[in-house]
């Protein structure tokens, strides 16, 4: 089917006016939130319903025509390019709260709702979502659920996969099914919790059903400020220590200090070494109780100073801050690069210090801005994209930093998933009879390998290669396979 | 075939390792036989014995401590029992970390005993925790009332190491809490009883054991009543570890346990509550405030308190002659199914005491015949209506321990939904010859 059957024959499906084929129109859709990668969709189709996407799907499964789903196109990973050109199936029309359920804690959405939304609808009656990813007022559910998505208060409340107990799937050949539901352990294999974190590789989501969680009685948010990470580092390992689970452990280092005060003017100390945002929540008799420990924790660790938010207006400029954190980069830098590696929390002081050496082999600034609390580090590799070479430079530092993660017994991300960006380091962490495992998995919902193809799995051995020793060689800029195959080109 | 197999076998984990004579018989699974049963040393000698039963088309049964035995279908064949139990090592812990490996055969509460010297512990209080061993919680996905707080196995597991049915070695996961590196191995292996795989290792997220806990325990003239103030505290900001609603068949037994003197008349709901002691008094008082329909009362705390939990923990009326179902329903129907399981007990002659998690849904029936007959039949009949009711109530009935004669005429599993296909096709991936535990598992897979 050529390209021009293709477009009419979806038109024939949702209506002209939801099809997107004008080369201008399709830009908004070569990329996501990680920039460094570009491929262009054949055509974009923004289904309505359910009925939509499984008539749209089963065309794409009879014409053998690669298909992708995509949310608000916030992803960190390249997840929802079409690498293989194709067509791009946009949720966002699907963005209603279809249910809400006080009395069992649950809600019915669709994939297309905007994370923030839900907890907006539900806030007034006391309730609320809780996995809050940093881009919450623009991402989706639907994509949450492809990446399983954390946030801050993960520490405490656990991830997407953690509040997620059904899904409406339209699977790979068009047919809709509904697995788990309202209600926990049902019988059979988990494929609710398989299908989580699959990166729109297993299928389209078009219905969710959430947990909801009735809001604390009390939370209470401070930033505590210390001259070193050291000192900052120390003291989330002293508050864990000592049996306290805060909501969140945040921290920021000078340089994302500096970039957060200039594009926030959220009130943190720019001559600090570092600072943690610490937040209690739950029964205002434990939030009280817990708070003088915590701060006693900071005082053993020379901390400087300790702000408490007075009131939710003080509580919401700190957020500000750490949420802000990635645009804040602008500030500083013309471009950055986000990392994702994920390390045991004893490992942060010494992660972090080859970070910093890693900093100076390369020439790059970076920004650490992370989760201290669950060892969900985020440097910010700084480059300029106008200075030959710099791409470059800071990928490859990105790499180096995904091993070094690995080698202290961590993972390559934590919540932005694996997509194009880290395919091919998949190698480092698993063998080939771990991914042999998980192929297994993909053959079962997605056979015919339509579905979101070049996404997780390495596609060459080329860009990694596993030296004798098991370490893998530093591998400098190569290009990616599709880009030698002019299917991705990089800006 | 068999005795080649056995001398196979025997040549991987040594004589002193297997057994073939007599004593097989205690781990017969649901009536059927196996072989012999085997005990390797290590993941190797696990991976040497699956390729070699893989070889001989021998139909393999993991087997922990054998406490979650009960669930599942009657096997289609049982060859070799593959005993877990000398895995039994904690492979690492780092406290600082909150995270730990061990092995798939340590017992869950030897693992637990360990863990506590660093004050810290596994969200997990499945029964029978003295025998039942990491592993066959896993593949049971067993759980018990402290679920409301620390969730399931499903949200404690991060990393785990498996052995499929050709002896390949796969892990998932890592011993970080946080990873969407690739897909998530974990929730596949949890749950599948031995069907997909022989778990050998697993890493965990763990969390500080609270500086104090206390329960509040009220009885209830009615489940009416009682489901009301359930109702007001799910809505409350308090924060309990366990919430829990007992028949007043199950009370009575709980009591008899505990030495109680006095008979508890109607339904007894336990509000437990962790945290530090000022936060635990301020949240009963607030539980109590709520509960002004109820009857008597009391504060349990120290060795009551943890002699009330073991007790509800490890509830087996009749000693393993009940039929057990787990029930998961919508939260604002679990008060009416205890009820509905009453009726159905009064119609078919059967005696039930009823456990409810009211905070998760979570319902746990023991049906038992007091006439001093087996019951079969009349045992048989309760399930179908039950799952009826249950399935109304968006939810789930799952037989979790019945004597064969139930089994054979029950379907232990209920409908698996409309995923079946792909279920299916996860068994034909992961075992295509069907040598892990054939028929145990939904819809005889």
């Amino acid at each position: 089917m050529d390209r021009a059957r293709l477009i009419q024959a979806i038109a024939g499906v949702v209506g002209p006016a939801y099809v997107v084929s004008d080369p201008a129109e399709l830009k908004v859709y070569e990329t996501d939130g990680l920039t460094i990668f570009k491929a262009t969709p054949d055509v974009v189709v923004l289904p309505k319903n359910v009925a939509e996407v499984a008539e749209v799907v089963r065309l794409c499964a009879r014409e053998r025509i690669p298909f992708v789903p995509r949310g608000a196109g916030t992803g960190l990973s390249g997840g929802a390019l079409a690498l293989e050109g194709g067509v791009v199936i946009g949720l966002n029309r699907m963005n209603r709260v279809l249910e809400v359920d006080y009395a069992n804690q649950r809600a019915v959405i669709e994939p297309g709702l905007v994370n923030i939304w839900l907890t907006n609808q539900v806030s007034p009656d006391g309730y609320y979502y809780a996995p809050d990813p940093a881009s919450q007022t623009a991402c989706s559910v639907g994509g949450n659920v492809a990446e399983n998505s954390g946030g801050p208060h993960c520490l405490k409340y656990g991830v997407t996969t953690n509040h997620v107990l059904g899904l409406e799937i339209v699977l790979a050949s068009g047919e809709i099914v509904d697995v788990g539901g309202w209600t926990p352990d049902p019988p059979g294999y988990d494929l609710t919790g398989v299908f989580v974190g699959s990166e729109g590789t297993f299928g389209i989501v078009t219905k969710i059903v959430v947990r909801l969680l009735k809001r604390p009685e009390a939370v209470k948010t401070m930033m505590l400020v210390f001259e070193t990470i050291a000192d900052a580092s120390a003291t989330v390992s002293g508050i864990i220590g000592r049996g306290i689970i805060p909501a969140a452990i945040e921290m920021m280092d000078r340089l994302s200090i500096e970039a957060v005060e200039k594009g926030t003017h959220a009130g943190y100390p720019t001559d600090a070494g570092s600072v943690l945002l610490v937040e209690l929540d739950g029964p205002r008799a434990e939030v009280e109780a817990l708070t003088d420990p915590v701060i006693a924790v900071g005082r053993d660790n020379r901390m400087r100073e300790a702000r408490v938010a007075k009131d939710d207006a003080e509580r919401v400029l700190l957020w500000k801050g750490r949420k802000a954190a990635f645009a804040a980069m602008g500030q500083i830098s013309p471009a950055y690069y986000v990392q994702d590696g994920v390390i045991p929390r004893t490992q942060l002081l010494k992660i972090l210090g080859e970070i910093d050496a890693l900093s100076q082999k390369y020439g790059l600034r970076v920004a650490n801005v992370f989760h201290a609390g669950d060892g969900n580090l985020h440097p910010l590799i700084l480059y300029d994209d106008r200075v030959e070479g710099e791409v470059e430079r800071a990928e490859a530092m990105g790499a180096e930093t995904m091993e070094r993660c690995i080698a202290v017994g961590g993972s390559i991300t934590g919540e932005h998933g694996v997509g194009l960006e880290k395919r091919d380091f998949m190698p480092l962490m698993y063998t080939p009879a771990d991914l042999e495992a998980m192929m297994k998995l993909k053959r079962v919902w997605n056979p015919e390998g339509l579905l979101n193809p070049g996404k997780i799995f390495p596609t060459s051995k080329s860009c990694v290669e596993v030296g004798q020793a098991g370490k893998p060689r530093d591998i400098g800029y190569m290009p990616h396979r599709i880009e030698q195959e002019g299917k991705a080109q990089r800006f | 075939m068999t005795l080649e197999l056995l001398k196979t076998l025997e040549g991987i984990v040594g004589p002193k390792h297997l057994l073939a004579d007599g004593e097989v018989h205690r781990y017969t699974v649901d009536g059927v036989r196996p072989s012999m049963a085997v005990f390797p040393g290590n993941v190797d000698e696990v991976s040497a014995v699956l390729e070699a039963c893989s070889k001989a088309g021998a139909a393999v049964v993991p087997w922990g401590g054998g406490v979650h035995m009960g669930l599942g279908g009657v096997p289609k064949k049982v060859d070799v029992v593959l005993g877990l139990g000398r895995l039994n090592q904690v492979l690492d812990y780092e406290p600082g970390d909150m995270t730990s490996t061990v092995q798939a055969g340590m017992v869950l509460s030897v693992y637990q005993a360990h863990l506590s010297r660093q004050r810290q512990f596994l969200g997990l209080d499945p029964p029978g925790a003295t025998r039942a061993t990491i592993g066959g919680t896993l593949a049971a996905n067993a759980s018990g009332p402290r679920r409301l707080r620390y969730g399931t196995a499903r949200d404690l597991l991060i990393g785990l190491r498996v052995v499929d049915a050709a002896g390949t070695v796969t892990k998932g996961g890592a011993k970080v809490v946080k990873n969407v590196t690739g897909y998530d191995m974990n929730k596949l292996y949890v749950g599948s009883l031995g069907t997909l795989g022989v778990i050998v290792e697993a890493t965990f997220r763990l969390y500080p054991i609270p500086a104090c806990e206390r329960t509040w325990v009220a009885a209830f003239s009615t489940a009416a009543k009682a489901r009301r103030v359930v109702a007001k505290i799910l809505d409350s900001p308090l924060v309990p570890s366990a919430l829990e609603l007992l028949n007043e068949a199950a009370a009575r037994e709980v009591g008899r346990k505990l030495g109680a003197t006095s008979e508890v008349h109607g339904v007894v709901l336990a509000v437990a509550v962790a945290s530090v002691p000022e936060a635990v008094e301020a949240q009963i008082r607030t539980a109590q405030a709520m509960a002004g329909e109820a009857d008597e009362h009391e504060v349990l705390e120290g060795q009551e308190h943890d002699a009330f939990w073991a007790a509800v923990r490890d509830f087996d009326p009749g000693n393993g002659s009940a039929v057990v179902l787990k029930a998961s329903v919508l939260l604002d129907k679990a008060a009416e199914a205890m009820e509905y399981g009453e009726r159905l007990a009064a119609q078919h002659g059967l005696h039930v005491a009823v456990i409810s998690e009211a905070g998760t849904g979570i319902l746990r029936f023991y049906f038992r015949a007091d006439d001093g007959t087996d019951g079969a039949t009349r045992l048989a009949e309760v399930v179908d209506p039950l799952r009826g009711f249950a399935l109304q109530a968006k939810g789930s009935l799952v037989v979790l321990h019945a004597p064969v004669a139930v089994k054979k005429r029950v379907d232990v599993w209920g409908p698996p939904g409309k995923g079946f296909a792909l279920m299916r096709g996860l068994k034909e991936q992961f075992d295509p010859y069907n040598i892990l535990s054939p028929g145990r598992f939904v819809q005889g897979l």
